[in-house]
């Protein structure tokens, strides 16, 4: 019995990393940026969905899992370039309205080039199979999600923290004449920043493809998980992202083994317990 | 009264108009083009049931214009309301036998009540966190509806909506069985909640609405009180969006489970916004375009959403008053001209 | 007012604390009715801090606030209106989209309060809020341009109706939060005029850097300096006082 709550707790871990991987990549952008990409949900699709194809044409799960999210930051960098730097200027809801529009475009593409019904993704050759502790077994493949995204929070936090890209984007999320000042164009740390953190969603479309296939109308459930964890966590917050992607994670797999119906419901159920308690999230400040 | 304002009017500028509230103009105009469009469409359209669609749609886009364009709050939540609407109605009448009239009104206090939960949980917070919660709770309702699938019918969706009778007692007045009947009957409410919200934004309260879209710490600090302000109007939109839901169930016979999809929010706002936010008459224009869009597209091909996403990038960068905004500088031009030929 | 020596405003060991950093740290203030009242001091003496105590912005951390000897330390920004306070903003903030006249008819109307909430009656029968807003667009000159968008209004004019909407609630207290800030030259003697004429029929607590203007209008000065009073008097006395040149240019050394 005690297993039973060990594997979900794993499987937590790993829906976890999941989920931080989108948020921060979202946080990220809003950060520097100061708004909310909608599109995030429909680059995680896309990403699921480029390692279907990828996966299908190679018979190369690690093609995918290093292209994937490559062509997509790169959409977002040409994109980003086209569309979204002509409404920086504009207040909020337009940024949103535009945002919503481009997760349209992608949705219905997606459905147009893969059709309407969800693809499976097969768990690469050598991750297939189960560890053994003793007597409790787990997946290869889930145990390798939670080191590789865990590798990808290091290699994340060393950027953010220790590179002169990162001191740029910290400096730039306090104040955009600052970067300015620093001597660096502005407008190109945008667009690194908007690619970079619409790569993190690609990546973590991939990575949950084996799991959980490609599906054409997953987007808007990504955004709104992701929306908890950034509620929960604080907008903007790089540990926030973390400890809050982790706690939904495992909250989200321990409820499928109580009360699978309810599972996804008492995620939302709790963030709005969370708004009352504390409406500026468990680590945000008002 | 007529002689005291107009007093006012003359000693205020003589040579500028009234002072308009925000950007309001032709109000008595539009309320007429209102109900000539009202009673022209089931006749232009091929069916009536075409016409309602758009009808209810319009319900929903005007509530939705009353957060967005007047008091500039954008939420996600407008599904929430509109499949609770629908889903209440529907088992009041498939379980209590509820009439009609009784149906609509479980459904306005229905949609008042949760409006005021929402509104009371999401105003807590501004900007992107109140826009990014109204998405978390409609996502949250979704996930009920699908759970309580014994009252909602889940996936697949609630089966065999009653439309009844206008009645009186157990006597039939009126069966609504036919399109256009029913259509009658979603014309008159349509009419008269525009004329009310037509009414309400011009009054105290709605140029106050403006105001806070316009400049929240101002008008802060000028004494209103903001928060109460927002839940009210946050309540009178999510209890019309509730009304028009409950006429999507009785219109279809079937309280489908994507009224309560994010995907539902997302249409009433592109509605909305095509429409032209602030406009009233703009709801209507941006619901009979997409519904008929929709309806003339759907069957040849399935992907058309692809169309609204494009049209949404395209009004925001190119178009921000929607269509109202196109057709009122248009018909300024038109005007400019005139009176310059006049002058000529 | 039953007593004209009694203060208007009162503020008792006001304190507001950002961690262990003070930026206002016990004030005592008094403003008696019929007077300006100025507070000036060198950049971060806690005059703004102070400013958005009294407006509501900001709780106090400890100390209280009077008006008319009525504790409103707790009361909320939008509820001090009623209660006889305006204020104007340091940086300009209008309705741009709406007219002249429908900013200063939204500002008569605020001190309704609940009543605002009225959502049926028409907005000419508020013919009140309207008659407020007639006069106050005389008063600034500002007739000609009723009926312009806020935001077409050149930028003194912009600075002169957000002055004019603070005097639409009729208040007993006027907060003026450097109303010349970002003025141009040519513009200031409009403002100090103005500011001059509404002193006859307000109290007022101006906050301003302009020293010729903080001289020429004020009744009482009030020299903050690290979140204290420093001095408090009449503008001579504070023109002449040691302890205020010194602070001044501790500011600029």
């Amino acid at each position: 019995m005690l297993n039973v709550y060990l594997f979900q707790v794993l499987n937590g871990l790993g829906l976890g990393m999941i989920y931080f991987l989108i948020s921060v990549g979202l946080t990220l952008i809003f950060g520097l940026l100061n708004f909310v990409n909608f599109a995030h949900g429909a680059f995680f699709l896309l990403g699921s969905y480029l390692c279907y194809t990828l996966v299908t044409l190679t018979g190369n799960f690690w093609l995918a899992l290093v292209a994937g999210p490559l062509v997509i930051a790169m959409l977002a960098w040409a994109l980003e370039r086209s569309l979204i730097q002509r409404i920086y200027h504009l207040p909020h809801t337009f940024q949103i309205l535009v945002t919503l529009g481009i997760a349209l475009i992608i949705q219905e593409l997606s459905i147009m080039i893969w059709g309407p019904v969800g693809k499976s993704v097969p768990t690469p050759e050598l991750l297939q199979g189960v560890v053994r502790f003793g007597n409790f077994a787990y997946p290869i493949y889930r145990l390798f999600l939670i080191a590789f995204s865990a590798g990808v929070a290091i290699l994340l936090w060393l950027l953010l923290e220790r590179t002169r890209f990162g001191a740029l984007v910290r400096a730039g999320s306090e104040s955009t004449e600052m970067v300015s000042l620093l001597g660096s164009n502005i407008f190109r740390l945008f667009s690194i920043t908007f690619a970079l953190g619409v790569g993190l969603a690609g990546l973590a479309g991939v990575l949950s493809a084996p799991l959980r296939g490609a599906h054409p109308f997953i987007g808007p459930e990504v955004l709104g998980l992701a929306f908890v964890v950034v509620v929960i966590g604080g907008m903007g917050s790089f540990s926030g992202a973390l400890v809050a992607g982790l706690l939904v994670g495992v909250v989200q797999s321990l409820m499928t083994t109580l009360w699978p119906q309810g599972a996804s419901l008492m995620i939302y159920a709790a963030m709005a317990v969370v708004i009352l308690l504390r409406p500026y999230g468990l680590f945000g400040r008002a | 009264m007529d002689t005291k304002t107009g007093a006012v009017a003359s000693k205020r500028n003589g040579a500028t108009p009234l002072a308009r509230p925000g950007r309001i103009r032709w109000a008595p105009g539009t309320t007429l083009a209102m109900l000539v469009v009202v009673v022209l469409l089931p006749v232009v359209l091929p069916s009536a049931t075409l016409a309602t669609e758009i009808l209810i749609f319009a319900m929903a886009a005007l509530a939705c214009n009353l957060l967005l364009g007047y008091t500039g709050l954008l939420s996600f939540g407008q599904a929430i309301f509109f499949g609770a609407g629908a889903y209440c109605s529907a088992l009041g009448m498939l379980h209590w036998q509820l009439g009609l009239f009784s149906a609509l009104l479980l459904a306005l206090g229905v949609g008042a009540v949760l409006a005021l939960l929402v509104g009371l949980l999401c105003i807590r917070r501004k900007g992107i966190y109140f826009v990014m919660l109204t998405l978390a709770l409609t996502q949250m309702a979704y996930f009920l509806a699908y759970t309580l699938s014994d009252w909602t019918g889940g996936d697949n969706g609630l089966l065999g909506v009653p439309r009844p009778p206008i009645a009186l007692g157990d006597t039939t007045l009126v069966s609504l069985a036919s399109p256009l009947a029913f259509y009658g009957l979603v014309a008159v409410l349509f009419a008269v909640i525009y004329i009310m919200a037509r009414r309400i934004t011009s009054s105290p309260f709605g140029s106050t609405l403006l105001a806070i879209r316009e400049n929240e710490a101002r008008a802060a600090a000028l004494g209103y009180d903001i928060r109460l302000f927002k839940i009210m109007v946050f309540v009178l939109s999510g209890a019309i969006t509730a009304l028009a839901g409950a006429l999507y169930a009785m219109l279809l016979n079937f309280a489908p489970l994507s009224n309560i999809e994010l995907l539902m929010s997302e249409q009433i706002l592109i509605m909305t916004i095509i429409g032209g936010t602030g406009s009233l008459f703009g709801s209507l224009l941006g619901a009979g375009s997409i519904v008929l869009l929709g309806d003339i597209l759907s069957a040849i091909w399935p992907r058309w959403m692809l169309l609204l996403g494009v049209a949404l990038i395209a009004v925001v960068i190119f178009m921000r008053g929607g269509l109202w905004g196109g057709l009122t500088s248009l018909l300024q031009r038109a005007r400019r001209a005139s009176s310059h030929d006049k002058e000529a | 007012m039953t007593n004209a020596h009694a203060p208007l405003l009162e503020t008792r060991r006001l304190e507001l604390a950002y961690g262990a950093f003070k930026a206002v740290d016990g004030v005592d203030l008094c403003i008696r009715p019929g007077t300006i009242h100025t507070v000036i001091g060198p950049n971060g003496a806690g005059k703004t801090s102070l400013f958005h105590c009294l407006t509501g912005e900001r709780r106090p951390t400890h100390g209280s606030i009077l008006l008319d000897g009525r504790d409103i330390t707790r009361q909320p920004a939008h509820g001090r209106v009623g209660l006889g306070m305006a204020r104007s903003f340091q940086i300009t903030s209008l309705f741009q989209e709406l007219s002249v006249h429908e900013n200063l008819r939204l500002a008569a109307q605020g001190v309704d309060g609940w009543k605002a909430l009225n959502f049926w009656q028409r907005l000419d029968t508020r013919k009140r809020h309207i008659d407020t807003a007639d006069e106050v667009l005389e008063r600034l000159n500002l007739t000609e341009r009723a009926g312009i968008p806020a935001g077409e209004l050149s930028h003194g004019q912009q600075r002169i109706l957000e002055v004019g909407m603070a005097i639409c609630a009729r208040p007993k207290l006027l907060l003026l939060d450097e109303p010349t800030s970002g003025m141009g030259i040519d513009d200031i003697p409009t403002m100090t005029r103005l500011i001059g004429e509404l002193g006859r029929d307000h109290s007022i607590l101006l906050i301003e850097h302009n020293m010729s203007i903080v001289m020429s209008i004020s009744d009482t000065i009030t020299v903050m300096n690290r979140g204290r009073v420093l001095v408090e008097g009449t503008p001579d006395s504070v023109r002449n006082d040691q302890r205020v040149r010194e602070a001044y240019l501790g500011e600029a050394a």
